[in-house]
C-alpha cells in the first residue's frame, strides 16, 4: 500500500527512513548513516522549498514574452493579428545571452520585468509535453512518437505534471522529488507534498502522497468543547477509528485521521512564527495561496522540514474569448503575487533556499479566433528564486510564421524542450544527482539535454 | 411561476406531514401534502378539496421494496434524501407507481421565483439563485427531476464563477431550469438546448463565435466543439457499450476524435450571438432566450462530422448544427458515456461493466426505439440489481462518498428544515463543502469521474470522484459545517436569527429515551438502515450517556443532536451504499 502523507511516529518507520539513507548508495554515499541523522537533527543548514505555481487553462505566453526585432516581431503580429501587443508597450529586456532577437515582456508584468533585471527570473522557452522530440515533418506524416490527447485540457495538465507524458498512471514529479529526498526530513509526521489548491497528480508520488492545506491554514474540528464536548470527541473518534470493510469508508477515515493528527503539528507550528512584513497583494488568488506557503517555508525549522514541494494554482488562463481584456488583468496578479512572494522570501533570507517555477498545460494558438485563442502546445516557462540563473533565456525562440518550422497547425507551436527536461533542472537543484535523473523521468534519455541549465 | 412558487413553505413547510412512527396511517390523516400537490398542480390558493396521496391513487402495488432500508436505500439514490412520504408511499405503491408519479411532476424553477422577487424590488444576485437551488433541493416534490437536474448541471457545466456569467443569475437560473425541464425527457433535445443556451455560449465562447477570416488568420473558435466532444457527448476514447475502451490490434485505447474533426465542428458552431441582436458583435445580452444565428457569421461551407458524415455547404447554421449534433448523438459512445456518469451520482461510483450496459442498452433504445429518453435510463440506473443489491454483492467496494451538498439538502428535506424568513440562506457552500451549484472551477466539474484518490481505492483500481474535494481541511471544513447546521439549528435554539434554517425534531425527541429506537430511526433516516453493528452499538451507548436534560437541552434535544452529528461526520454515515 502506498504510504499516507502521514505515519505514526512507530520504530519500524524510525528504523525505515534510517535505512532508507544508508541504503541509497549511489544518491547519499558522500554521507554516513550518522551525519544525515545529525543533519536531519540539526535543521535549516540545505533547507529547499520548491513551489510550482500552475497556470491552469493553457497561459497564452507567446505575449508573455515577445520578440521585438523587426523580422520577429512581423511573424508575430502577423500571425497574432488583433491580439498582438503593440511593439511600444512591451517592457525591454536584456537577457544575459544574445541569441540574435531583441525582446520585451508584457505590459502587465513590471515586476517580472525587475526579477529579470536582477536576474532571480530565467525564461525557459517553447516547453510542452512531449515523448521525444518531434519534427514538423515528423508531426504532420504521423510519424512521431506523442502524448495520447494534446490540446485537451485535463489529459495536458496531467501530463504537464507527471514524470512521463505517455503513461497516465505515473506519478508526478513532484511526488517523486518528494519521494527522493523526504529522508532528509527525518522522523516526521509532515509529507514533504503540500497543497495550498487541492488534489493533484503533481504530488503524488510512490512513497509520499500530498497533504492538503487551505490558504487560511490548518483548520481544527469544533465542538469537542464544553461539558457535553468530551463524550461527543470520543464517540466521533471511535466511529471513524472503527475497522471499515468498505474501501470507501476506509478512505474517509484515513484522511480524518490524517486530517486531525496533522492539523495538531500544522497549527502549533504556524502560531509560532513570527509573520511576515512583507504586504501580499489583497484579492488575488496565487498571493492568497503563496503567502500561505511562505507561512510554511518560515515554519520550516519548527516542522523539522529539510525539503517541501508546495502546489498552488490559479484559474482564469483559457483564453477563448475576452482574451484582450482578460491577459491582462491575469499577468498583472501574477506578476505581483510571485514578486510578493520573492519579497517575502528574502525577508526571511530563504531566497536562494526557494525556488518557483511558473507552468501551464500548454501554450496557446498563436493564431486568433477573434477573440481570443485556442489551445496550443508549447509554451514558455518561468522559474524565479535566488537560486535560479536568472535574467536569461534558455532555449530557442520558435519561428512564429503560421505553418512555418515549429507550427503543428494553426500556430500551435512544436515545443523544442520537454517537461521531462524542466524538472529535471529542477530536480538537480532539489538534490536528484545526475546519475539518477534517467531512473526518475524515463524519457529523459530521449532528449539530447537532460536538464535545460537554469539552476546552474 | 406557480409551479415553483407553490411549494413554498405551505406543503412541505408546515411540518405535518411527518407522520414518524405511525407511517402510513399517520401520513394519510395529514392534508399539508395533498395541499401542496394541489397547489403544485393548480396554483390554487390550496382551498378546494384536498386529493387523495399520490399512493392511494396508484394502489398497492405489486413490486414493493422488501422492507424499511429497501426503501431508504432506494429513496438516496432517486432524492436528495427521505421524506416521511416518500418513505411511506413507496413502501405502499412500489417503485414503478413512485416513479411514474415522479415522472409526471412539473418541474419546480428558479427562474420564475427570481423573477418575482426582482418584481418585489428585492436585487438578485448568485446568492439568491443558490437560495432557489437549495428550496428546490429541499422542497420540490419533483425530487427525482431535481436529482437529475443536479447530476446533468455536473456533467453539462457552467459556473458563475466565470467572469462573463458571474453577473448574471437569472440566466444560470434559466440554465438549471432547462436542465430540470428537459431532466427525464430527450437526451438529443438537451444536448440542442445546451448547446443554443446563452449560458453555455457564454461559458465555451460559441456565443459570438465567427467564420474564419483565412487572410487576417483568424479561425472560428474551438473551445464548445472540443468540450462538446470530450465532455457532454463521445469522451476521448472508444467504448465498448459496457464503458471500457475499445482496443486495437495491439492492444491501444483508439481515439475518438483528432485535431482536424475539432477544427471542422468549431466550423459548425460559428454565427450565433445573443437572441434579439441587432447587430452580431454587440448588444444587450439576452440570457434567458436560446442564441440566434447570424447566417453572414456562420461558416456555411461543407464540414466533415467525425470523419464521415459530410454536411454540405449551403445548410442554415441551425441545420448545420442540428445535423451535427445528431452525427455526434447517434455515435455508439454516447450511451455508455452517459450512463457511466449518471449511475456515478445516483448510485456508485464504481458500476460493474454488466450495469453500466444494461443502462446503455436502454440509453440507446427504450424498447420503444427511442434512443436517450433519459426517464427510461434513470429507471433502469435505480431498478438495476445492482443498484438494489450492489451493497450486499459487493460491500467493500459498492456505492459512493454522499456529495456534501446532496446531504446537505437531505438533511433539511428529512427534518423539514425551514427559516422564518422561508428562505435557505447558505449562499457559498463550496467555501466549506467544496461545491455548490454551477459554481464549479472549471468545465470539469468539482470533480474528475475518473478520479482515484491515492490509498485502498487507488490501489484497488476504484473511481472515487468526490473525494477530490475531500481535501484534508475540507474534511474538517464540512465537519464544523454540519456541527453549526445541527447544533446552531435546533428548535429553541437561543442565538438563532430569522435566516436560521432550524430542523424539526418531533418525531426524535419523541424517541430520545429508548436510545435503541432512536438510533434505529435515524439509521433508516440517515443512513437507509446500512449501519454497522459496532457502530449502532457505539451510538446507543452514547446516547445511553447523554443526560436527558444535558447540554441545556430539554427533553433528550442533546441526545438527538448528538446522534445526528456524529452519524452525518462518520465514515460510514459518509458513504451511499
Amino acid at each position: 500500500m502506498k504510504r499516507k502523507p502521514i505515519s505514526e511516529l512507530t520504530r519500524r518507520d524510525f528504523l525505515r527512513w534510517a535505512s532508507y539513507g544508508a541504503a541509497s548508495s549511489t544518491a547519499f554515499s558522500a554521507l554516513s548513516n550518522g551525519s544525515l541523522l545529525a543533519a536531519a537533527a540539526q535543521g535549516g543548514g540545505d533547507y529547499k522549498a520548491l513551489v510550482v505555481l500552475y497556470l491552469a487553462g493553457g497561459n497564452d505566453s507567446f505575449n508573455m514574452i515577445v520578440p521585438t526585432d523587426s523580422a520577429s516581431y512581423a511573424d508575430y503580429a502577423n500571425s497574432r493579428q488583433n491580439l498582438a501587443v503593440p511593439l511600444n508597450d512591451l517592457l525591454p529586456i536584456a537577457p544575459a545571452t544574445n541569441d540574435g532577437h531583441t525582446y520585451g515582456l508584457h505590459p502587465s508584468l513590471t515586476e517580472l520585468r525587475d526579477l529579470f533585471d536582477n536576474d532571480r527570473l530565467a525564461i525557459a522557452l517553447n516547453v510542452g509535453n512531449m515523448v521525444a522530440p518531434v519534427t514538423r515533418a515528423q508531426y504532420q506524416g504521423g510519424s512521431a512518437s506523442l502524448p495520447p490527447r494534446l490540446f485537451s485540457h485535463n489529459d495536458q495538465q496531467s501530463q504537464s505534471m507527471r514524470i512521463r507524458a505517455d503513461d497516465s498512471t505515473a506519478i508526478g514529479w513532484g511526488g517523486a522529488l518528494s519521494d527522493h529526498q523526504e529522508f532528509l526530513n527525518g522522523v516526521t509526521s509532515l509529507s514533504p507534498s503540500i497543497t495550498i489548491a487541492g488534489s493533484t497528480p503533481l504530488l503524488t508520488g510512490t512513497n509520499t502522497q500530498a497533504y492538503h492545506l487551505g490558504t487560511s491554514g490548518s483548520v481544527s474540528l469544533k465542538g469537542f468543547n464544553g461539558n457535553t464536548g468530551a463524550a461527543i470527541q470520543a464517540t466521533f473518534d471511535a466511529l471513524r477509528g472503527q475497522a471499515h470493510g468498505s474501501l470507501i469508508q476506509h478512505q474517509f477515515a484515513q484522511t480524518r485521521q490524517e486530517a486531525i493528527e496533522l492539523d495538531g503539528v500544522i497549527s502549533a507550528a504556524l502560531d509560532a512564527q513570527p509573520g511576515f512584513a512583507t504586504e501580499f497583494p489583497e484579492g488575488n488568488k496565487a498571493a492568497a495561496q503563496l503567502a500561505m506557503v511562505a507561512k510554511m517555508i518560515q515554519a520550516q525549522s519548527t516542522l523539522g522540514m529539510e525539503r517541501q514541494v508546495f502546489f498552488v494554482k490559479v484559474g482564469g488562463f483559457d483564453t477563448h474569448a475576452d482574451q484582450l481584456e482578460d491577459q491582462p488583468v491575469l499577468y498583472a496578479g501574477l506578476s505581483a503575487a510571485i514578486a510578493s512572494f520573492q519579497a517575502a522570501m528574502e525577508e526571511i533570507s530563504m531566497e536562494n533556499r526557494a525556488t518557483l517555477a511558473a507552468v501551464s498545460e500548454f501554450g496557446r494558438t498563436l493564431s486568433s479566433n477573434g477573440q481570443g485563442t485556442d489551445h496550443g502546445w508549447g509554451g514558455h516557462w518561468l522559474a524565479v528564486g535566488g537560486a535560479v540563473q536568472g535574467g536569461d533565456l534558455y532555449g530557442t525562440l520558435p519561428s512564429f510564421a503560421l505553418e512555418g518550422a515549429d507550427d503543428a497547425g494553426s500556430g500551435r507551436m512544436i515545443p523544442t524542450q520537454s517537461t521531462d527536461q524542466f524538472a529535471a533542472t529542477l530536480a538537480r537543484w532539489f538534490g536528484v544527482p545526475d546519475l539518477e535523473l534517467p531512473s526518475v523521468f524515463p524519457n529523459l534519455g530521449n532528449f539530447a539535454a537532460s536538464h535545460l541549465g537554469f539552476m546552474g | 411561476m406557480c409551479v415553483s412558487e407553490g411549494f413554498r413553505g405551505d406543503s412541505l413547510g408546515d411540518g405535518s406531514t411527518r407522520g414518524g412512527a405511525d407511517g402510513l396511517r399517520g401520513t394519510l390523516e395529514t392534508v399539508g401534502w395533498a395541499a401542496g400537490i394541489a397547489l403544485a398542480a393548480g396554483c390554487s390558493s390550496g382551498e378546494e378539496e384536498p386529493a387523495d396521496p399520490w399512493w392511494v391513487q396508484s394502489g398497492l402495488g405489486l413490486d414493493l421494496p422488501s422492507g424499511e432500508s429497501d426503501a431508504a436505500r432506494f429513496l438516496e439514490a432517486a432524492t436528495f434524501g427521505l421524506s416521511e412520504d416518500d418513505l411511506t408511499g413507496l413502501q405502499f405503491a412500489g417503485f414503478n407507481a413512485y416513479l411514474d408519479y415522479q415522472c409526471s411532476l412539473p418541474a419546480s424553477l428558479q427562474r420564475p421565483a427570481l423573477e418575482a422577487r426582482i418584481a418585489k424590488g428585492e436585487d438578485v444576485f448568485q446568492n439568491q439563485r443558490q437560495e432557489l437551488w437549495w428550496r428546490n433541493a429541499v422542497m420540490g416534490e419533483d425530487q427525482l427531476r431535481q436529482r437529475m437536474a443536479f447530476a446533468l448541471s455536473e456533467i453539462f457545466v457552467v459556473s458563475d464563477r466565470a467572469g462573463s456569467l458571474s453577473n448574471h443569475p437569472l440566466g444560470l437560473a434559466e440554465y438549471y431550469d432547462l436542465l430540470s425541464r428537459g431532466a427525464l425527457g430527450s437526451f438529443r433535445d438537451l444536448l440542442s438546448e445546451v448547446t443554443r443556451s446563452p449560458a453555455m455560449g457564454n461559458y465555451l465562447s460559441h456565443l459570438r463565435n465567427r467564420k474564419g477570416d483565412p487572410e487576417n488568420n483568424i479561425r472560428p473558435d474551438e473551445n464548445y466543439a472540443r468540450e462538446l466532444l470530450q465532455l457532454f457527448s463521445i469522451g476521448l476514447v472508444e467504448l465498448n457499450q459496457d464503458g471500457t475502451p475499445r482496443l486495437d490490434g495491439d492492444g491501444a485505447e483508439i481515439p475518438t476524435y483528432t485535431q482536424t474533426d475539432i477544427e471542422e465542428l468549431s466550423r459548425v458552431l460559428t454565427g450565433w450571438t445573443y437572441a434579439g441582436s441587432a447587430n452580431f458583435t454587440w448588444g444587450p445580452a439576452n440570457m434567458l432566450e436560446p442564441m440566434e444565428a447570424f447566417p453572414e457569421y456562420h461558416d456555411d461551407q461543407a464540414k466533415t462530422i467525425l470523419g464521415s458524415t459530410v454536411l454540405p455547404a449551403g445548410l442554415t447554421p441551425s441545420d448545420d448544427l442540428e445535423q451535427a449534433l445528431d452525427v455526434l448523438f447517434q455515435h455508439p459512445n454516447v450511451p455508455p458515456f452517459i450512463a457511466f456518469r449518471l449511475i456515478q451520482r445516483l448510485v456508485t461510483s464504481s458500476p460493474s461493466a454488466g450495469y453500466v450496459e444494461r443502462v446503455a442498452e436502454v440509453f440507446a433504445d427504450d424498447g420503444s426505439g427511442m434512443r436517450g429518453n433519459l426517464e427510461a435510463v434513470v429507471r433502469t440506473i435505480l431498478l438495476d440489481d445492482e443498484a438494489r443489491t450492489g451493497h450486499l454483492t459487493s460491500p467493500s467496494t459498492f456505492g459512493k462518498l454522499r456529495e456534501p451538498i446532496v446531504r446537505m439538502a437531505g438533511i433539511w428535506r428529512t427534518f423539514s428544515g425551514r427559516a422564518e424568513t422561508n428562505r435557505f440562506r447558505f449562499w457559498n457552500p463550496q467555501n466549506d463543502f467544496g461545491q455548490a451549484s454551477l459554481r464549479s472551477p472549471s468545465v470539469f466539474n468539482f470533480f474528475y469521474p475518473t478520479y482515484q484518490p491515492p490509498g485502498v481505492l487507488a490501489d484497488a483500481d476504484l473511481f472515487a470522484p468526490e473525494f477530490q474535494i475531500t481535501t484534508h481541511t475540507m474534511i474538517t471544513l464540512a465537519a464544523n459545517e454540519y456541527y453549526d447546521r445541527i447544533y446552531r439549528a435546533y428548535p429553541g435554539f437561543a442565538n438563532g436569527d430569522e435566516h436560521t434554517v432550524t430542523l424539526r425534531l418531533d418525531g426524535e425527541i419523541a424517541l430520545a429515551e429508548d436510545a435503541e429506537a432512536l438510533v434505529d430511526h435515524l439509521n433508516i433516516r440517515l443512513m437507509a438502515g446500512q449501519m454497522s453493528g459496532a457502530m449502532r452499538t457505539a451510538l446507543i451507548v452514547h446516547v445511553n450517556g447523554v443526560d436527558l436534560d444535558a447540554g441545556n437541552k430539554a427533553n433528550g434535544m442533546q441526545r438527538v443532536l448528538d446522534a445526528i452529528y456524529l452519524i452525518v461526520t462518520s465514515p460510514e454515515g459518509s458513504h451511499q451504499q
